[in-house]
């Protein structure tokens, strides 16, 4: 790899030339602040620039990103943008924050949207020239960056030092010839400008490291600071959209003026805004905004950090500019937290980042803002007082660096074919790179469609593919209706069933209101199977098996109730507790008949509302289990059931002498895209449609969020 | 296909917002391909007392529309309230705030005693019956009304945002206009116009009302961060009837 130093004319010269052979978006100016956008000249490019408005990440999560175009018949297909362009300027904190988002949309299940805009990207990195008026990438170590780019740009005096990091890189540099070999001199200059900005990209001090946050967080989830800031929070969710490290999206459908034909698309959404958590029978799990408040800095300094190895803040301080209420400052929160906790230590003096002088650097232009938004103190904490104490265990990689993520763009460079910059598009699916869209939706057809009760249908469905669906007792699937979307629902039946499978589903939003308009014979989109299962192969077996369901929590129970059926010499006795509001509302209520009869198998029911027809148990699925017997030792439970149920009857279940090891909850969240990635299902830290919807209890009884 | 029959009909209000429907122009054609419209006195001339969607604009001043707008009610399988003055009363709700005497003396001088004038307190459509459908704004924005018109057709309920405006200035990457020292009332408002006001350089009047849980106690509350009076805010909010 090569470096050069270009004087301004040569700089000019290269930009235009590189304008005039790809597409380069790079940094201009938008009033009196800065933004990403496509570059027509080298003069309109701003190096100079504070911060822009919105992160870089806009050209890989663009706020509207159509995912498929679709047809009412039930055809799909897949749209993926697939043009090579070249991001100019993007700042060291923006270079880690677009690694974070490599790293979230490359594992488990691989967003090809995404990964494509991605691999098609050289990133020409910028060292920052003028700090904005919130910038904390001292503090979050993020102020310089040493991968994660193709080329580095650093202006030392009149020149820039031009650094290729990556073939891509170098193919940028030597497209146009010009420019000198930069001397010891330069590289001397450049670490000057690094220590620099190491130092005074600090308008608002950590007062502890990074690493220390989740540990900070253990025992701050109670902490009064979350109600008394949330009481300003207009749930605008400003402080999510300008993130760069934020990335949950909503899906919705727009059909066009032909009634046929329509765009699958998805738009950034925001963790703070009222209904993100919301489920389509109306129960919303994040409901307060001092809940919603307080999930944002978690994410960021804990379940971020948990689950990827970083924290997913890169101060940018663009959160800290967007909040209009001046509530979103995260090391103001940080810093109130630890002014309350004696075990987090100060950071060391001389790691101590934030003691240069600001004056080196130009402040930057822009920030109106008519109040001092600066973080006010978090109270005196003198150092010293501190216990010292190791870093919290975190996942292999560093926190903040990146250095995770850009491997794994590392790893999917090394499997590109040796691209020239020159060359027309990168091939969508170079070898070892998946190229399967995880939004795309299996074609199935219905083999039955009848009505359970007032509210609930029953489906029967094969998929065209004639392919078994290979769900296990527990899973659910993403069931789409071109025009509606998807919505999740669990699966009723029982693998061991060839050929088709069933479900339940409750008419309670557009899509499900759609889904009961359907007969036999119509034709809906599948994708999944996803998440976790009954473990119906291994710790139930053997078992005495106690299933505990309330209304339609019946329905994924079903599926391993008949798969111990399947396999009756493997289990123990099998108790069903089925809990409805009325008659009217039960379902499978012929079925239930059916197991009664079976070997070994109890079967009680109760309904809250009798009518005259009733003449069974009334009142709380609670009062059911003191009616049955159960040996502690040898029964796993399963509780599935509405949100309000799940807290009795683990209370009754504790006192019955069931261990939380022995206890297995379904939980209903709003799981919009399956895989992981929307953010719309998480409890806490936890994806419930990737670790759920069936939990062992032991597993969540610490998730503030899951009961 | 079996189009369904669609009537508009209009109360007191600019017509700006049945002026927006005409403003779609070749989309029209599209619109007919899907509805039949069989009454609407800015765009056509016939009439008809047999529809299935009936869309109301604006809002209900008089004793005699009140009866009017009960009949379409009870003729319409679906009935939309069209544009701010349907869904909240919109402008001409501020005359609520004062005398009625003095405000007819005010507007018509001698006249006003006139029985075409007599004017009654403004009410908001659903005031007076159930409003299946709401396509807020002054005026509606366009492309949300084909939305709500293609997902009524489709038969979904239409997805109008109850998230305030910043969510769509953000995605715009529009410049806040409270850093023009601005009171811009996006904080508080229904986004679903794709921020139109602060993207042409304006501040949010708030005309498609407020959210569905509006943090307004806040938004007086931070008035005092940018130097300005709680009843500057106050005042905007009651453009639109709101308070």
């Amino acid at each position: 790899m090569s470096a050069r130093k270009l004087n301004q004319e040569v700089f000019r010269s290269w930009v235009n030339e590189l304008i005039a052979r790809r597409r380069v978006v790079g940094v201009q100016a938008k009033e009196e602040r800065f933004v990403f956008g496509p570059l027509a000249k080298a003069e309109d490019l701003r190096l100079d620039y504070d911060v822009t408005l919105l992160p870089p990440k806009k050209y890989f999560l663009p706020p509207r990103d159509d995912l498929l175009a679709f047809t009412t018949q039930g055809e799909y297909a897949s749209r993926i943008e697939d043009e090579p362009f070249i991001l100019f300027g993007v700042h060291p904190y923006d270079v880690v924050a677009i690694s974070q988002l490599d790293a979230v949309f490359s594992e488990g299940h691989y967003d090809v949207h995404y990964m494509t805009r991605r691999r098609n990207a050289t990133i020409v990195a910028c060292d920052v020239q003028t700090a904005s008026a919130h910038v904390f990438a001292s503090a979050m170590n993020t102020a310089t960056v040493q991968d994660g780019f193709d080329l580095l740009l650093t202006k030392i005096g009149d020149h820039y030092l031009a650094d290729a990091r990556t073939d891509k890189g170098e193919a940028l540099l030597t497209a146009v010839p010009g420019g000198s070999e930069p001397t010891e001199a330069d590289f001397a200059g450049r670490e000057q400008v690094w220590r620099r900005n190491r130092e005074s990209l600090n308008k608002h001090e950590l007062k502890c490291r990074p690493e220390e946050l989740p540990t900070l967080l253990e025992n701050s989830y109670d902490d009064p600071i979350w109600e008394e800031r949330a009481k300003l929070c207009f749930s605008c969710g400003s402080c999510n959209l300008v993130c760069p490290t934020c990335y949950c999206f909503d899906v919705r459908d727009d059909l066009n003026w032909d009634m046929q034909t329509g765009m699958r698309t998805r738009v950034c959404d925001a963790c703070l805004l009222n209904e993100f958590s919301a489920v389509a029978g109306g129960h919303n799990f994040r409901s307060r905004p001092a809940e919603r408040y307080r999930h944002r800095f978690y994410r960021k300094g804990s379940y971020m950090p948990h689950k990827f190895g970083f924290v997913a803040c890169v101060g940018c301080g663009r959160c800290i500019s967007a909040c209009v209420a001046g509530i979103a400052n995260p090391l103001d929160i940080y810093n109130r937290l630890i002014a309350k906790s004696p075990e987090i230590q100060a950071p060391e003096p001389a790691a101590s980042p934030w003691a240069g002088s600001a004056k080196e650097l130009r402040e930057g232009g822009g920030d109106g803002r008519s109040l001092e938004m600066a973080a006010r103190s978090g109270g005196a904490l003198s150092p010293g007082t501190g216990l010292a104490r190791e870093a919290p265990p975190l996942p292999e990689g560093t926190h903040s660096e990146g250095v995770q993520a850009s491997r794994t763009i590392a790893q999917l460079e090394a499997a590109l074919p040796q691209e020239g910059f020159l060359l027309p598009g990168a091939a969508l699916a170079p070898e070892g790179v998946p190229s399967e869209d995880i939004y795309v939706p299996q074609a199935a057809t219905l083999v039955q469609a009848k009505p359970l009760t007032e509210l609930e249908t029953f489906y029967e469905i094969r998929l065209d593919s004639g392919l078994e669906l290979g769900h296990e007792p527990g899973q659910f699937v993403e069931i789409s209706l071109p025009g509606f979307g998807e919505a999740p629902i669990s699966v009723s039946s029982s693998p061991s069933q060839a050929g088709t499978f069933q479900m339940v589903v409750r008419n309670a939003g557009n899509l499900t209101n759609a889904l009961g308009q359907l007969t036999a014979g119509d034709r809906i989109g599948v994708r999944g199977p996803f998440g976790s299962e009954f473990p119906v192969h291994d710790v139930m077996k053997g078992k005495d098996i106690l299933l505990i369901c309330g209304g339609i929590g019946l329905v994924p129970v079903r599926s391993a109730i008949n798969y111990i059926l399947d396999n009756r010499e493997d289990y123990g006795h099998m108790t069903i507790l089925y809990g409805a509001k009325t008659p009217g509302e039960r379902i499978f209520a012929d079925e239930q008949q059916d197991w009664r009869k079976r070997d070994r198998v109890t079967v009680l029911e109760t309904v809250d509302e009798p009518d005259a027809s009733w003449h069974g148990h009334v009142g709380r699925i609670t009062a059911l289990l003191p009616l049955i017997r159960i040996v502690p030792e040898n029964t796993i439970a399963v509780v599935c059931g509405p949100p309000v149920m799940y807290r009795f009857v683990l209370k009754e279940l504790k006192t019955m002498g069931l261990a939380d090891t022995s206890i297995y909850l379904s939980l209903e969240r709003r799981m919009k895209c399956g895989v992981g990635k929307c953010g719309h299902c998480q409890m806490n830290g936890v994806y419930v449609c990737q670790e759920g919807p069936v939990f062992q209890y032991s597993a969540i009884r610490e998730v503030m969020e899951a009961i | 296909m079996n189009k369904p029959k669609v009537a508009i009909f209009d109360f007191a209000g600019c017509e700006g917002c049945q002026l927006q429907i005409v403003n779609m122009e070749e989309e029209i054609l599209d619109l007919i391909s899907i509805v039949r419209l069989v009454e609407w006195r800015e765009g056509m001339s016939e009439q008809s007392e047999e529809y299935d969607v009936a869309i109301i604009e604006g809002s209900i001043t008089r004793p005699q529309d009140e009866e009017k707008l009960r009949q379409i009610r009870e003729r319409a399988k679906i009935l939309v309230a069209l544009g701010a003055c349907a869904t909240d009363g919109g402008v001409n709700k501020m005359k609520n705030r004062f005398d009625l005497q003095e405000v007819k003396q005010l507007v018509y001088g001698a006249d006003s005693a006139l029985p075409h004038l007599d004017s009654a307190p403004t009410k908001a459509v659903d005031e007076i019956v159930q409003v299946d459908h709401k396509i807020y704004g002054c005026p509606i924005d366009r492309r949300e009304f084909a939305t709500v018109v293609r997902s009524l057709i489709l038969g979904k309920r239409p997805e109008i945002p109850n998230y305030p405006v910043c969510v769509e200035c953000k995605r715009r990457e529009n410049v806040c206009r409270y850093e023009y020292q601005e009171i811009c009332l996006g904080p508080i408002t229904r986004a679903g116009c794709d921020a139109r006001c602060p993207s042409f350089g304006a501040w949010c009047f708030g005309c498609r009302g407020p959210v569905d849980e509006p943090n307004a106690q806040a938004a007086r509350v931070i008035m005092e961060r940018y130097g300005k009076r709680a009843e500057d805010l106050e005042d905007r909010m009651q453009l639109f009837g709101h308070k």
